[in-house]
């Protein structure tokens, strides 16, 4: 089914001022969801996104991992991160990630957007960045807690993955669920996806790993990409944050400051016209001085 | 009959006041720009959020050395003295305009003293996390977002001090502005606002 793509929320710009007409909240809500006890480490979602996003092919060195690139980059939205960690003295976990943008209910990155429509949130979730009005300063690097956006160097803008929104516009699947072979990403209306994540869980629970787990963080709202982890209690483990929240500490301390602020400042000039009209001038002609 | 005149401010000095007071109110406009959404206009008297964004650090820098030359130009006269911890005491006559009940100043009286100690120290602050903002790809987020948060208690601590810095040179005391344009000020005002310093070039 098309989706009109109405929109939620727009970076440094009040809700006041989003056209009424695009906050209809009738619409869709996706989610991608992932089960890593299935991915088979193909990469071919890897392949498949940079191909249907035409994003340029970067020259990869062998680190020692069966890992393809060792970041992510403007240019490589998606990574299946290989995390090998050792368990006892002769075991180790093989435990991939797909390392991609989560698309938060509250995103992060948005909020610390100083440029206005530079990123876009659809009410179908997904949270788009718009490289024509971004200015280059990174804040939603830092604002994202889960270290996704990444900075071109050639163009001065920072990109990611749109969760192929031209796809899910049109009423297809983004690529990377497209092409996976064996349904370790699968796509669909949120509440479905939560509903067969339970019962991903409860199977897997069934099977010995106890701590399975889903990963739609409540500190930032759920997202619309959520995880199926057979190790629950060791998110670090797969490079997801235990606890992430939309805006820490730092950044929600500044944007109350700069509420604050903005009314220190209006006071002070307030203040100074006060000031004036209360005790005037003070010229030196009229006096000869105290100190004279 | 016109008044007799005394140099206050050397050519040098003045350049550097106002390279620093210029482009601290640019800072301060794509700075506001920055901070508040609404204000995101404000960008385009430099031509546009990227350009803002690219300008924003580079005329930091400028401000930062002209910011460190004043340092080293008025430095030597900034030291509190005895006279100058009494006119602290007295400030509320100061800012009364009861001047016969403030301590005589020199050159400087104490609050412009503390004016200066503390624009400096804001200087060493916008630098230091101005350099980190200008630079994010080589540090953390909550390194950045911390120079986020610090950069912008500075920016309001130096807005403040330029809204009574501008206050206090132009309208409340007449005679004071022109002595950042041609550097001299009458006798009559030397010995109101600083009559140890008037004293002192009298002599001289």
């Amino acid at each position: 089914m098309p989706d009109t793509l109405a929109i939620k929320r727009i970076s440094a710009t009040p809700s006041a001022m989003i056209p009424l007409s695009s906050l209809r909240s009738s619409g869709p809500v996706y989610s991608k969801l992932v089960d890593i006890s299935k991915c088979i480490g193909c990469k071919g979602c890897e392949v498949a996104c940079k191909e249907w996003n035409d994003l340029k092919v970067e020259q990869t060195a062998n680190f020692g991992s069966y890992q393809s690139h060792k970041d992510l980059s403007s240019n490589t939205w998606l990574l299946m991160r290989f995390n090998e960690v050792a368990v006892g003295d002769d075991d180790v976990d093989w435990l991939i990630k797909k390392d991609a943008c989560l698309h938060c209910e509250d995103p992060g990155c948005l909020f610390a957007c100083p440029a206005p429509g530079a990123i876009v949130q659809y009410q179908n979730g997904i949270v788009d960045f718009n490289q024509d009005q971004c200015i280059g300063c990174q804040y939603c690097v830092s604002g994202c807690p889960f270290d996704i956006p990444r900075f071109d160097k050639e163009t001065k803008t920072v990109a990611k993955c749109n969760m192929c929104i031209d796809r899910v516009e049109a009423g297809l699947e983004p690529a990377c669920v497209k092409t996976c072979p064996t349904n370790a990403i699968q796509w669909g209306l949120k509440e479905d996806m939560l509903a067969l994540a339970e019962k991903k869980v409860e199977t897997m629970q069934r099977r010995g790993f106890e701590h399975a787990a889903l990963y739609n963080p409540g500190g930032v709202g759920g997202t619309h990409m959520m995880y199926v982890v057979p190790h629950g209690d060791r998110l670090e483990d797969y490079s997801l944050p235990a606890h992430p929240v939309a805006s820490p500490m730092p950044l929600s301390g500044l944007n109350v400051l700069q509420r604050v602020g903005s009314y220190l400042l209006g006071f002070g000039v307030l203040g100074a016209l006060g000031h004036l009209l209360a005790f005037g001038q003070e010229s030196a002609e009229d006096s000869e001085g105290p100190g004279a | 009959m016109s008044p007799r005149l005394l140099p206050r401010f050397s050519f040098l000095e003045r350049v550097v006041h106002w390279v620093v007071g210029v482009t601290f109110v640019v800072l301060l406009l794509t700075g506001l720009a920055f901070s508040y959404p609404s204000l995101f206009w404000l960008t385009m008297f430099v031509g546009g959020g990227p350009a803002a964004r690219v300008l924003h650090p580079q005329v930091g820098a400028l401000f930062g050395v002209g910011l460190l030359v004043m340092f080293l130009l008025w430095v030597k006269d900034m030291f509190l003295d005895a006279l100058d911890k009494q006119w602290l005491g007295a400030v509320k006559h100061y800012a009364m305009h009861e001047r016969d009940k403030v301590p005589p100043a020199g050159k400087y009286n104490a609050g412009q003293k503390m004016f200066f100690w503390l624009q400096s120290l804001l200087g060493v602050l916008f630098v230091v996390t101005g350099l980190l903002l200008w630079f994010p790809e080589y540090f953390g987020a909550g390194l950045l977002n911390t120079a986020r948060l610090l950069h912008y208690v500075g920016a309001l601590g130096g807005a403040l001090l330029l809204i009574v810095h501008v206050y206090l040179g132009t309208v409340a005391y007449p005679g004071t502005a022109r002595s950042m344009i041609d550097g001299k000020v009458t006798e009559a005002w030397a010995r109101h606002h600083h009559p140890r310093w008037s004293g002192d070039r009298a002599d001289g």
